[in-house]
């Protein structure tokens, strides 16, 4: 092993979000990957990034976790202004919208999953990640009208998995989105996914790898070294791993370290379980770590900032 | 550089006297260079030849012991960069900081702390290793004060923080035969440094601001005579320390640099971002790290990550799926559905056993996803668990047709019902409570 490891490979870049001058209505336009070393070291092309944060919001917050729920109130029950709030308040830089209603519900409600998409996209200028319930036999008709809702945006839609990726590739390609591909914490499922979506036409510049994070103290370590070794078999030269990675831990919040702290010291419980998920997935090289507690998202993002600042007071610019 | 065994055995006697307990040279050979001997034991040898070999064939990174008795722990001697390459040796001693200018109430609460306080997590007990007291005062009589009172309170790792060697040698008056770790040796400092530590034998910290300065720093402290070393970076921000840690295990993992050979610090009391610098430094090669006392509801998830991080990746994250039983069951007892997510099997697993409970388990495929996730992703549906009933042709095992769901599964038990014709018994979430509830629901259970 010598001092400076010898990288051949570069990660692939993906545009999110589109500003007027790109055909959308965005107020930014993010590029996230291009790194050429081993995440935050001095070879990494684009100096001082530091990863962007997603804040995730959901349009039926019933099965979401009790600790957020506290934190935003009424908020909970009007996903626009929940997502302003993530942008004003909460200074996310992403918003990533599950439409989880039509779970509960059992019914796609294609129309009215169009209308909440563009309400969000009227109610906060970031780029957004768009999420189906996980439903297949629900999803498919909803990421047409949604992927036809956010035409020109760039949106990032989720998840592609092995067993169910072609109606999200089609309303991807139709519309000019990119997908997030999640494969379960293995590098080579992750690799066979990534084929399988080039195979029917998904550009690389339009797939963000999810290696799926398990949360602190359940199986994380799985999932950090995933993706570790992705980042590395990248830079060996492996293109088919060669594309940027989203991580979220969903099952951070509603642990039982969490679930059981004393009401006293549940917040700080909450906020501290998901933060020791989401900055080691950072520092593991994720180029979009997802948070849903709202007030993660500054713990977050300076504890990036100081990664990515090599020296005192260099300020560290998100994605882009 | 790494000498091959055929390499080292060139440099032998070739007498195969056996002298060095081993039958024959090359076999003495093979042992110095997996590290399992010492070039010591052969007599023959001549000093240079002795030390060339002892260079070649220490372990890249030393190992360094702090404290002495139960409480005592060892870092160093890791091997790879990567924990997915083999895996992480020796998880990082965490410290809380205490200052000689604190009052001595204060200072024991803090030693009180560190003493009793554990946190218990899937077998194992997480606790914070050790106290740092730190010579704010200035003064060598208060130094030595605050190291008394913590002294008197307990037995466990001490480290010793004082950039004068007055208040140094004051401080190891009161401990300095326990193995504190003493900090640091500095360019202005280190002969009176390295003198202290020879006399007590203790570990000694050199701090310098990046590797090359490090590198000529614990080179001298070394030649000094001063054996067991742990390297401070001393880096502005946490993405300076990530870059000099990583650079430090490079060059000592390729022993290109014998002086880099040794355990890392991290002084983790950056304000503001403590648990970032604690999650950085255990992630990226931080042997020792301070911190201030912590509140529990964040100290907990920092251990929680150490005990991840430094978990054997080599153990699988999938269970092959089918029957399993606990105990010795027989037909009648309890059958409880689960995934092949290896951390819920041994959860649960360690929950049924230690309440000396007799059951069946099926582990039904869900690719190693938890119960939760596996719900929500329909991998966990009611065909599935149809097809795993038959597939695995449990009910010749069990002799009844009652299946235990997971709590987290409860949105499938209708749908489980019809299409297994099974009884359906809804579960805690928690493993935790399984034991419990098969106590107070199983015997009214018409399989029980
Ligand atoms: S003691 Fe030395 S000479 Fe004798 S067998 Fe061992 S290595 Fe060879």
């Amino acid at each position: 092993m010598a001092e400076q490891e010898e990288w051949t490979g570069t990660i692939g870049r993906v545009l999110l979000g589109a500003t007027r001058g790109d055909g959308g209505t965005r107020s930014v336009q993010y590029c996230i990957g291009g790194s050429r070393d081993l995440p935050f070291l001095p070879g990494e092309a684009p100096c001082g990034k530091r990863p962007l944060i997603a804040l995730e919001i959901c349009d039926d917050p019933v099965l979401w976790p009790p600790v957020v729920r506290e934190q935003v109130g009424d908020l909970a029950g009007d996903t626009a202004a929940w997502a302003r709030e993530a942008e004003k308040t909460y200074g996310a830089d992403l918003v990533r919208l599950h439409l989880t209603s039509t779970h509960r519900r059992q019914t796609p409600d294609p129309d009215g999953m169009k209308k909440t998409v563009e309400s969000v996209l009227a109610a906060t200028t970031l780029p957004l990640i768009i999420e189906g319930s996980s439903d297949p036999a629900l999803d498919s008709e909803v990421f047409q009208r949604c992927g036809e809702a956010g035409a020109g945006e760039r949106l990032l839609l989720g998840t592609a998995e092995a067993d169910r990726y072609r109606s999200i590739a089609a309303a991807a390609l139709a519309y000019g989105h990119a997908v997030i591909a999640q494969s379960p914490i293995d590098i080579n499922l992750a690799k066979q996914l990534n084929i399988l979506l080039r195979e029917i036409g998904v550009p690389v510049d339009r797939i963000v790898i999810d290696p799926y994070t398990g949360a602190l103290g359940y199986g994380f370590e799985y999932s950090y070294s995933v993706m570790e070794r992705i980042r590395y078999a990248a830079l060996k030269g492996d293109t088919d791993l060669a594309m940027p990675v989203i991580s979220a831990a969903p099952d951070s919040l509603t642990v039982r370290e969490v679930r059981d702290a004393a009401p006293a010291d549940r917040q700080e419980r909450a906020l501290s379980w998901e933060f020791h998920a989401a900055f080691p997935a950072a520092v593991a090289g994720a180029d979009i770590v997802c948070v849903r507690h709202p007030l993660s998202v500054k713990r977050l993002r300076d504890a990036c900032s100081a990664l990515a600042a090599r020296q005192k007071g260099t300020p560290a610019q998100g994605g882009g | 550089m790494a000498l091959k065994a055929l390499d080292i055995y060139k440099l032998l006697p070739k007498k195969n006297c056996k002298e060095c307990g081993f039958p024959t040279c090359l076999t003495f050979a093979m042992k110095l260079a997996s590290g399992k001997a010492d070039a010591e034991t052969c007599p023959y040898l001549d000093e240079a030849t002795k030390q060339l070999l002892k260079g070649a064939t220490r372990p890249p990174i030393l190992r360094v012991k702090i404290g002495v008795g139960e409480r005592s722990f060892a870092v160093g001697e890791e091997i790879v960069l990567f924990r997915h390459d083999k895996s992480f040796v020796h998880p990082p001693g965490i410290l809380f900081l205490v200052s000689d200018r604190q009052t001595t109430d204060e200072i024991r609460r803090v030693a009180t702390r560190v003493k009793d306080e554990v946190f218990p997590r899937v077998g194992e007990l997480l606790r914070v290793n050790g106290i740092a007291i730190r010579n704010d005062s200035g003064s060598p009589e208060a130094f030595g004060k605050a190291v008394r009172v913590v002294e008197e309170t307990a037995e466990f790792p001490e480290m010793l923080i004082a950039g004068s060697p007055a208040s140094m040698e004051a401080a190891l008056a009161e401990c300095g035969n326990y193995r504190p770790l003493i900090h640091a040796a500095t360019a202005e400092n280190h002969g009176a440094m390295c003198s202290l530590a020879k006399r007590y034998g203790a570990p000694l910290a050199v701090r310098a601001r990046g590797a090359d300065a490090l590198r000529n720093l614990a080179g001298t402290c070394a030649a000094a005579g001063v054996q067991d070393l742990v390297l401070d970076p001393f880096p502005e921000t946490l993405g300076e320390f990530l870059i000099t840690s990583t650079l430090i295990r490079r060059l000592a993992l390729a022993r290109s640099a014998p002086e880099l050979g040794y355990p890392v610090y991290l002084d983790a009391t950056a304000p503001g971002l403590e648990e970032a610098a604690l999650s950085l430094g255990i992630l990226k090669y931080a042997a020792v790290m301070v911190t201030t006392p912590r509140n529990p509801a964040s100290l907990l998830p920092s251990l929680t990550l150490r005990q991840n991080i430094y978990t054997d990746p080599q153990k699988p994250i999938q269970m092959t799926p089918g029957i399993y039983r606990v105990g010795n069951p027989t037909r009648g007892d309890p059958l409880l559905l689960t995934v092949n997510f290896s951390l819920t099997y041994f959860t649960l697993l360690g929950y049924l056993e230690s309440s000396r409970i007799s059951c069946f388990l099926l582990l039904v495929d869900t690719e190693g996803f938890s119960v939760l996730t596996a719900v929500a992703s329909g991998k966990l549906n009611e065909n599935m668990i149809r097809d795993s009933l038959q597939r695995f042709g449990v009910e010749a095992e069990t002799g009844h047709r009652t299946l235990v769901l997971p709590g987290y599964a409860a949105p499938l038990s209708g749908r489980v019902e019809e299409a297994t014709g099974w009884k359906v018994l809804v579960g805690p979430r928690d493993a935790a409570e399984v034991p419990e509830f098969l106590e107070q629901s199983w015997k009214k259970a018409p399989g029980g």
